[in-house]
């Protein structure tokens, strides 16, 4: 009983960190220029990948990653948040501040894996596919946002947690929700330099 | 003191900037990543089609088949997306990191493949350049007015209301000679600031050349609301180039000012 308070409260002083982050902290864009400047780059790839879509998702992530790997830092120095212990920890963390503090939405974590090592993000306002419509070509093969992938996976690696991200739905794609998938593989350990114990 | 009552103008000023803000945000750094992470991308995709390229001649006859073959496949994968799937993650091959692309485009001496980045980058903010005119167009904002536009006042618009909307500030100074040619000169262009040069001259010519592609963006957007407001593509030439500080500037992050020299030849 009182283990399961003392998570509510720190998740509830996560919510409240990000919020203030959020709120003070942060230089803000008009979300609907993010939005078009994202558009603007799928759609370049689409013309130069000629509507090879694989290659656009595979594009995106790895652009993703190379942002992911840079974000981390300006997360934890503005956040200032120790190591997560628990999976359970890293998904509160997760969407309750990196999601608040760079894109100002806060999914919802679910569908928990009976091992712990797998859940799923729900993103109900995605800034990125607002205003977005799928060609018919492009709705069984894009993952639109794939980028958010590649951004959890850099941002994850660089705090020594080997994840998969990968979309299973998107709304679209005409699924009913937007679903996120992380995937932990394993944690990585911290290296110790040579010859020293 | 006798207080008067805010004008029509100032009033519907007012509620414009209200509209503004009550509009949803996002993290400026988030959009800045995304827009530096651009010129990188450009790279990758260029080394990609290269190499697709470089294959396709190797297997010439093979590529009609694959153009004529590419309409069954899209039938075929409409039903794999099963329960299973669902599971496993796509494996996704990561390419190469950031800085060596850039590095990349500093040393490709392929004078038309440098060329196809600088234009897939320009492309990208051309599209931003002429979504974002729509954009001021329905913001509604009573000191933006569109009638009776000539060339200066768009260049006006773009110093003031494009680049207060991208970078969050206006171009520090607008030069022209009213026949066409406008220097715009930003001393603090926001997102190479972080970015940090070496104080030794000779490699700090070096690194301004590692900066260079990241200025074909605003290049784009440039000519891409330009474009949206009657100045085709082709009319239009713009280039870019480092710029001193005045010394009477506050010292900023990056010692170099950024300078567009924008000339738009009428028919």
């Amino acid at each position: 009983m009182s283990r399961s308070q003392s998570i509510s409260s720190q998740s509830k002083s996560l919510k409240i960190t990000g919020e203030e982050i959020w709120k003070n902290k942060v230089e803000k864009v008009n979300s609907e220029l993010f939005n078009l400047t994202y558009g603007s780059i799928v759609s370049q790839l689409c013309i130069d990948y000629k509507r090879d879509f694989k290659k656009v998702n595979e594009q995106l992530f790895s652009m993703g990653y190379n942002i992911g790997i840079r974000l981390i830092e300006d997360f934890l120095a503005r956040t200032a948040l120790p190591r997560c212990d628990t999976m359970l920890r890293t998904s509160e963390v997760i969407s309750k501040c990196a999601f608040k503090v760079f894109l100002n939405i806060t999914p919802t974590v679910t569908n928990w894996s009976q091992s712990q090592d797998t859940f799923s993000l729900l993103i109900d306002e995605n800034p990125l596919s607002d205003f977005v419509e799928l060609p018919m070509d492009a709705v069984n093969q894009l993952w639109y946002s794939n980028i958010l992938c590649g951004v959890l996976k850099g941002a994850l690696e660089m705090v020594q947690l080997d994840c998969d991200v990968w979309f299973i739905s998107d709304i679209l794609r005409g699924d009913p929700q937007t679903e996120l998938r992380i995937k932990l593989n394993k944690v990585l350990k911290d290296e110790i330099p040579i010859g020293e114990d | 003191m006798e207080r008067r009552e805010p004008t029509e103008h100032q009033s519907a000023q007012q509620q414009a900037q209200l509209f503004e803000k009550s509009l949803p945000k996002v993290n400026q750094l988030a959009f800045n990543m995304l827009l530096n992470e651009l010129v990188p991308l450009s790279m990758a995709v260029e080394n990609d089609i290269h190499d697709m390229a470089v294959k396709d001649s190797n297997a010439e006859d093979v590529t009609v088949e694959v153009l004529a073959g590419d309409v069954d496949k899209k039938v075929v994968l409409k039903d794999d997306d099963t329960e299973e799937e669902k599971e496993q993650a796509p494996k996704y091959k990561i390419g190469e990191q950031s800085h060596k692309l850039i590095q990349q485009i500093y040393n490709l001496d392929d004078e038309y493949r440098s060329n196809s980045v600088a234009e897939r980058i320009q492309n990208v903010g051309f599209q931003i350049g002429s979504k974002l005119c729509e954009l001021l167009v329905f913001s509604n904002n009573p000191t933006i007015s569109f009638r009776d536009m000539d060339l200066l006042a768009v260049m006006k618009f773009v110093c003031r209301d494009v680049w207060k909307q991208v970078y969050g500030k206006q171009i520090d100074n607008l030069k022209t000679n009213h026949r066409g040619t406008f220097y715009l000169l930003d001393y603090d262009y926001k997102p190479i600031q972080t970015f940090a040069l070496d104080l030794d001259p000779e490699q700090q010519e070096k690194e301004l050349k590692l900066v260079e592609p990241f200025l074909e963006i605003p290049v784009g957007i440039i000519k891409g609301v330009l474009s949206s407001l009657g100045f085709p593509k082709d009319e239009v030439i713009c280039v870019t180039s480092f710029v001193d500080r005045p010394d009477d500037r506050p010292r900023s992050l990056f010692p170099k000012g950024v300078s567009f020299h924008v000339q738009v030849n009428r028919r």
